[in-house]
């Protein structure tokens, strides 16, 4: 007779388990984590930043160009107020109610660069 | 071993071993297999129906939920991120700034300036009478006008267009719920009616409509940018959003060659001319010899460019057509221009070797028919009838006395040598028959009047009828003779200047008409005709000064003559080296006044006058 060959998988025992054993797990470095969250969290505070300085900049810039024209229209009517001022039409009137008038009478004096100065007077009404 | 245990219905939250409460079990222990026996186990527990429900609930809200939002954010996404753009994007035409007009000397002669338009919504007014009446006094617009488009059921009507700043303000002030402003742009004419005949004007929507104005409208008015841009509530420009702006290009600068001073002296000699000769209008036009640029160009009656009416409160349209008239003779206006053209015919004479100065024309006498018993009928002008002015003994005549004294048929026998073919080639050489180029809106070519067959037209046109021409082309032709025989096209614009300062100046036409001999010699004999023949009114003290005197009469509309004259004075000066000519119409002088030697010499003696001292040109040895 022969020995009865040994079962290669033994049947489980009833009412029993093999339990595997627990890995023992490796505790994850913690530092590189929090490094790469803390460049998150400063690249996003920094970028909402640069946003918003760029944000109030605009703004900024936004203001100063209606200033600059609202300054450039202040100029404009000023030359215009100038150019009224300049106006001969409202001039003459004012320099003739204070007593000026168109010079009348003219008067030239042709000199010899030759000789002695030589005067020769015209008048005349130019009126 | 199996741990069987009644559960507890009611038990809502189960201790852990360690103390710490769980989360909330139906009675199940942490660690224990349990297994629900008993009656209470086999059938649904209520609690777990109401959580299966809330479960249930939850899940086909989040389901709703993510169902929107597959809707919002793909199905519907383009087109609703298109409305919230809509609402946000705005597009704005933004209008160029109109370009400037400039005197000579740096003074502006037009501008445009922001302004307020007042307008109003009818339907948002509560009651129109009382803001008719007080917006009404600050516009200066009738207030029942105002009423009138206050009680209109539109809701857009203008109250003003165009007002000052500080008018808006005021009407602001008044805190008037309906009314309101928006900012437009408005054309200034700082000179006022003193270059309304120079710049002309643009319609109240900035439209070039007459003189400059029109004739460089397109350079002036510039290209018009446009804004895309995102605002918030506000109604700023969200920074980081949609932008693209397209800045308007501001329009060309027109330098021109008016002297203001100068062009105020030439329009205040011709109102005074008009009051004292009871014309019905007084034209003027000064030119620089040289360049022919036009240094004045004024006329009577004057407009207002900003009202577009006449400033003449005495001038009635029924009695004056012209009250009311933009148009500028100097460059639109035909006449004939009677002994003024004499200078042409004895000019061409003169350089085709025919006569000279002192050649002396035999039995020169004071009527002349060119046609057997021409002067017989009434009509006689027409028929080839020609008299002097002033009646005289026939004689031997030189061609200089002939031109001093301005006699008809002397200048007609000097040109029956000429000829008709070369007197029609001169005149048109010096000039008319044939727009000059000025750069002013619709110039008049002129006709010349040779129709075959027509016996006597040379005769007339030798004198200065027969030749309808404008008072620039009168001028650029003595201008010829003093620029010693070179014809110079007038121009107004000296140059342009654009935005980024670059000038366009622009080039002179010139053409050489006739020799500089016969030019001096023109010269010589136009200085007599001031010295000692009918241009004595035109003297200016301290130069000597030469022109020549003209009076036409005028065409009836029956196409006869009539008693009524058009006189001028066309002339330049210093005659030792001309700088200036200036050329004077009077249209319909009084009787007393309708010569050229009566009513036109004395304006162009004044207008001359301030021309040489503006121009600092000096004195003319010993001329008196």
């Amino acid at each position: 007779m022969t020995a009865a060959r040994p079962l290669r998988h033994p049947a489980p025992k009833q009412g029993m388990r093999v339990l595997p054993g627990r890995k023992q797990l490796r505790r994850p470095a913690l530092a590189p984590w929090m490094m790469m969250v803390l460049i998150g969290v400063a690249a996003f505070l920094g970028l909402g930043f640069a946003r918003t300085s760029l944000d109030r900049s605009a703004f900024e810039l936004d203001r100063l160009d209606r200033a600059i024209a609202e300054q450039e229209a202040i100029n404009e009517q000023l030359r215009l107020e100038i150019a009224r001022m300049e106006n001969p039409a409202r001039i003459a009137p004012l320099a003739e109610e204070l007593g000026l008038m168109i010079p009348g009478d003219t008067k030239q004096l042709l000199v010899d660069l030759g000789g002695p100065a030589v005067a020769s007077v015209d008048e005349g009404d130019t009126q | 071993m199996r741990e069987i245990r009644n559960e507890d219905p009611t038990a809502r939250w189960s201790r852990a071993p360690g103390g710490n409460r769980s989360f909330p079990t139906t009675g199940v222990t942490a660690g224990a297999l349990v297994v629900a026996a008993g009656k209470a186990a086999t059938r649904p527990d209520r609690s777990r129906v109401r959580i299966a429900l809330i479960g249930l609930s939850l899940v086909i809200a989040l389901l709703g939920l993510a169902f929107r939002l597959f809707q919002v954010q793909v199905v519907q996404a383009a087109d609703l991120a298109g409305q919230g753009l809509d609402q946000r994007l705005v597009t704005r035409d933004l209008a160029p700034q109109r370009g400037k007009i400039y005197d000579r000397n740096g003074e502006l002669l037009a501008m445009t300036v922001e302004a307020q338009s007042i307008w109003a919504n009818p339907t948002q007014v509560e009651e129109p009478l009382w803001v008719a009446q007080q917006v009404g006094g600050l516009l200066g617009v009738n207030s029942q006008e105002l009423l009138t488009r206050l009680e209109s059921d539109r809701e857009f009507v203008y109250l003003k267009r165009q007002v000052e700043p500080g008018v808006a303000e005021q009407i602001a002030a008044l805190e008037v719920r309906g009314v309101y402003a928006h900012p437009e742009s408005t054309r200034i004419y700082p000179a006022g009616a003193v270059a309304s005949h120079v710049t002309g004007f643009v319609d109240i929507d900035g439209n070039g409509q007459e003189g400059l104005e029109y004739m460089y409208d397109e350079a002036l008015r510039g290209v018009p940018g446009k804004a895309v841009f995102e605002r918030d509530l506000e109604g700023r420009i969200i920074p980081q959003g949609i932008s693209d702006i397209v800045a308007a290009v501001p329009g060309t600068d027109l330098n021109t060659t008016i002297d203001l001073p100068l062009q105020y002296q030439a329009q205040q000699a011709c109102v005074s001319a008009v009051d004292r000769t009871d014309a019905e209008s007084c034209w003027v036009v000064v030119l620089d010899v040289e360049s022919g640029g036009v240094l004045a160009l004024a006329g009577a009656p004057v407009f207002d460019p900003q009202t577009r009416q006449t400033v003449d409160e005495d001038c009635d349209p029924a009695l004056v057509p012209t009250c009311h008239s933009f148009r500028n003779f100097i460059v639109r206006g035909v006449y004939e221009p009677g002994s003024t053209q004499k200078l042409i015919t004895v000019a061409a004479a003169i350089e085709e070797g025919e006569v000279k100065a002192g050649t002396v024309i035999p039995g020169v006498a004071d009527l002349l028919e060119l046609r057997p018993d021409a002067c017989r009928s009434a009509d006689d002008d027409l028929f080839g009838c020609y008299r002097d002015f002033e009646e005289h003994e026939t004689a031997n005549m030189s061609v200089r006395e002939i031109f001093t004294r301005s006699s008809n048929v002397g200048t007609i026998l000097v040109a029956e040598k000429l000829g008709q073919d070369r007197l029609i080639s001169y005149i048109e050489r010096f000039g008319l028959g044939a727009k000059t180029g000025v750069d002013y809106s619709v110039e008049a070519p002129g006709t010349l009047n040779f129709e075959a067959g027509c016996e006597t037209c040379w005769a007339s046109a030798a004198i200065g009828y027969s030749v309808a021409a404008t008072p620039l082309q009168m001028a650029a032709a003595y201008g010829a003779i003093g620029n010693d025989g070179i014809w110079t096209a007038p121009h107004i614009v000296a140059s342009t200047t654009d935005v980024n300062g670059g000038q366009d100046v622009a080039a002179l036409e010139t053409k050489r008409v006739v020799s500089p001999e016969t030019a001096v010699l023109m010269q010589d004999l136009l200085a007599d005709v001031v010295d000692e023949g009918t241009g004595q009114a035109a003297t200016v003290t301290g130069y000597q000064v030469g022109g020549k005197t003209g009076t036409a009469n005028k065409l009836g509309e029956d196409g006869r003559y009539t008693e009524v004259t058009r006189a001028s004075f066309v002339g330049m000066a210093p005659m030792s080296n001309p700088k200036v000519v200036v050329a004077v119409l009077i249209d319909a002088p009084s009787y007393r006044y309708r010569t050229g030697g009566a009513s036109a010499a004395p304006v162009f003696a004044q207008v001359m006058e301030q021309a040489l001292h503006r121009l600092g040109v000096p004195p003319d040895v010993g001329a008196g």
